[in-house]
């Protein structure tokens, strides 16, 4: 398979709007991917073909309906190898997946457990499990990664016989550095510590096995993987989602209720109560299959390659600091000292180029890396070398005329 | 504070008919804001609500108000140019009766003042009536 990035953008209707009279530069990809047509096709298709209640069986659009339902269960399993697709639980997103995990195993923490993450978390994968500490009592420990996500053996530490939960995110949202993901999920098996991965960001970019990663919960979202806004998924292994506590409760999780007690419906329909987002559901199918017709290798190496062209035309420029890595990363975010990144934002903006200004709900890596704001461009497929360009180039301009008192 | 008047800064504003223009101008207008001292950033004259640092600072002589305000991002300092053209040289009585954002919204500054930023300037404009 050729990977052709301009051939790809055709695939995106909304590539083609103009922004503030310019050609649209899309490089926000991090905050929220676009949508190709395959996708937006099998929104429509559901509403104009299948739309009804699932699992109620009992009419032929239902039965259409569940149908596709389930196959986007097996469909997703499929595209992160997960052992079966029964370990695929539905959440409108990351969010709600790391909210349903630090409820669902609230029972087992008590005063000096420890949960333990890394300092380079999304604040989804830090307040939870900051509240959950607050609950019960246990500890919140923050495992100090670098901001070039450096693993140091003295970390070993972290991990000790109070360690309840690791939490970890795969790549970090804010600066796009990789973790030594797999380096710190043996720490945590070796001390028996439930695992999660935050994979958000990693979902779009590179191909993911769960089972070969060996974590209890991989999380991520659908919108930032080329499908649907408000879907998700909690993957888990059996064990682990077993001993979720449900966090919400009412349809479609039960098996029989009597005013005095509820027998719950086995997995992973107990972790699913209520009528689910059946369209983001079955659009998850065909971002997978979006995702699954390219060359995956071709396409990273291709959104790296668009990373590393921003990273070398900036690197010698005196007033911009780069907190994003050289390599190996789909990012760059950056700062330029005596000019807010909210103003560089505007400039950018008003030429069409669309990046994200702001603290990219991390504000205590952000005080790590001594600032209070980064600008972010972050690539997916469909960018283009001239857009990279068009990036660095405005930028230039904003810092000329905004530099200049 | 400058001479410029509500109805010049209105003028200057309502002229872009680009949002490449409004960045400018409001860029122009931040530098004739007469900036506070470090001494005068302090927390209680913080503005909560903003997604740049804004500070503002009221004094009253004769009943009639005088607002002084500061950002550190440009953009804010340019819009804070414009709603200091609104309320300074009136009484607290009458900027409590004025609806002003609505006079704000006269000067062709919507797609600046997206939600998060319309918050900060609402949570600016509240405190000037408060």
């Amino acid at each position: 398979m050729a990977f052709d990035a301009n051939t790809l953008r055709a695939q995106f209707p909304i590539l083609q709007l103009e922004a503030n009279d310019h050609p649209l530069v899309y490089l926000d990809n991090a905050a929220t991917t676009q949508k190709p047509q395959a996708v937006l096709d099998a929104l429509m298709a559901y509403y104009t073909t299948s739309n009804a209640n699932v699992h109620r069986g009992a009419h032929y659009l239902s039965d259409r309906a569940t149908a596709q339902f389930e196959h986007a269960r097996d469909r997703v399993a499929r595209f992160i190898n997960a052992a079966d697709s029964n370990h695929v639980i539905w959440t409108k997103g990351t969010t709600e997946a790391i909210n349903l995990v630090a409820y669902g195993l609230e029972w087992c923490l008590k005063p000096d457990d420890e949960i333990l993450i890394t300092s380079l978390e999304h604040h989804a994968n830090l307040v939870p499990w900051q509240q959950l500490a607050f609950r019960t009592g246990a500890r919140l420990r923050v495992l100090p990664l670098t901001s070039k996500g450096e693993w140091e053996p003295e970390y070993e530490r972290y991990f000790n016989d109070h360690t309840r939960i690791f939490a970890c995110t795969q790549i970090s949202n804010a600066i796009g550095v990789k973790t030594p993901i797999k380096e710190m999920l043996a720490a945590a098996k070796a001390v028996k510590a439930f695992t999660l991965v935050d994979g958000a960001q990693a979902v779009a970019h590179y191909p993911v096995d769960v089972q070969d990663l060996d974590c209890d919960f991989y999380v991520f979202s659908g919108h930032k993987m080329y499908g649907p806004t408000g879907i998700g998924v909690l993957y888990g292994k059996p064990h682990a989602l077993e001993v979720l506590t449900p966090v919400q409760t009412g349809g479609e999780m039960v098996r029989h209720v009597t005013y005095n007690s509820t027998e719950f419906n086995v997995l992973p329909y107990r972790l699913e109560a209520g009528t689910p987002n059946i369209e983001g559901v079955i659009g998850m199918t065909a971002a997978c299959d979006f995702l699954a017709n390219q060359d995956r290798t071709a396409m990273i190496e291709w959104e790296q390659k668009l990373a590393r062209y921003v990273y070398d035309e900036l690197k010698f420029n005196t007033s911009i600091e780069i907190y994003s890595p050289a390599t190996d990363t789909t990012v760059v975010s950056l700062s330029v000292p005596g000019i807010h990144t909210l103003d560089l934002n505007g400039y950018l903006d008003s030429q069409g180029v669309a990046v994200r200004a702001g603290s990219h709900c991390a504000h205590p890596l952000m005080a790590q890396l001594g600032v209070s704001s980064t600008l972010r461009a972050s690539f997916a497929c469909y960018n283009t070398l001239s857009e990279a360009r068009r990036f660095c180039d405005v930028l230039i301009e904003a810092i000329e005329i905004l530099g200049d008192d | 504070m400058t001479d410029l008047t509500r109805d010049a800064i209105q003028t200057r504003l309502q002229a872009c008919t680009s949002k490449e223009a409004t960045f400018k101008e409001l860029v122009s207008l931040s530098k004739q804001l007469e900036r506070l001292t470090d001494a005068d950033k302090t927390e209680e004259n913080r503005v909560k609500g903003c997604e740049s640092a804004v500070w503002l600072i009221e004094h009253q002589d004769n009943g009639v108000c005088t607002f002084q305000a500061d950002s550190d991002a440009k953009l804010m300092r340019g819009v804070l140019m414009v709603i200091l053209s609104l309320v300074n040289g009136h009484s607290k009585a009458e900027l409590q009766q004025r609806d002003l954002v609505a006079e704000l919204s006269q000067f062709n500054l919507s797609s600046y003042l997206t939600s998060s930023r319309t918050n900060g300037v609402l949570s600016v404009l509240k405190k000037v009536q408060n």
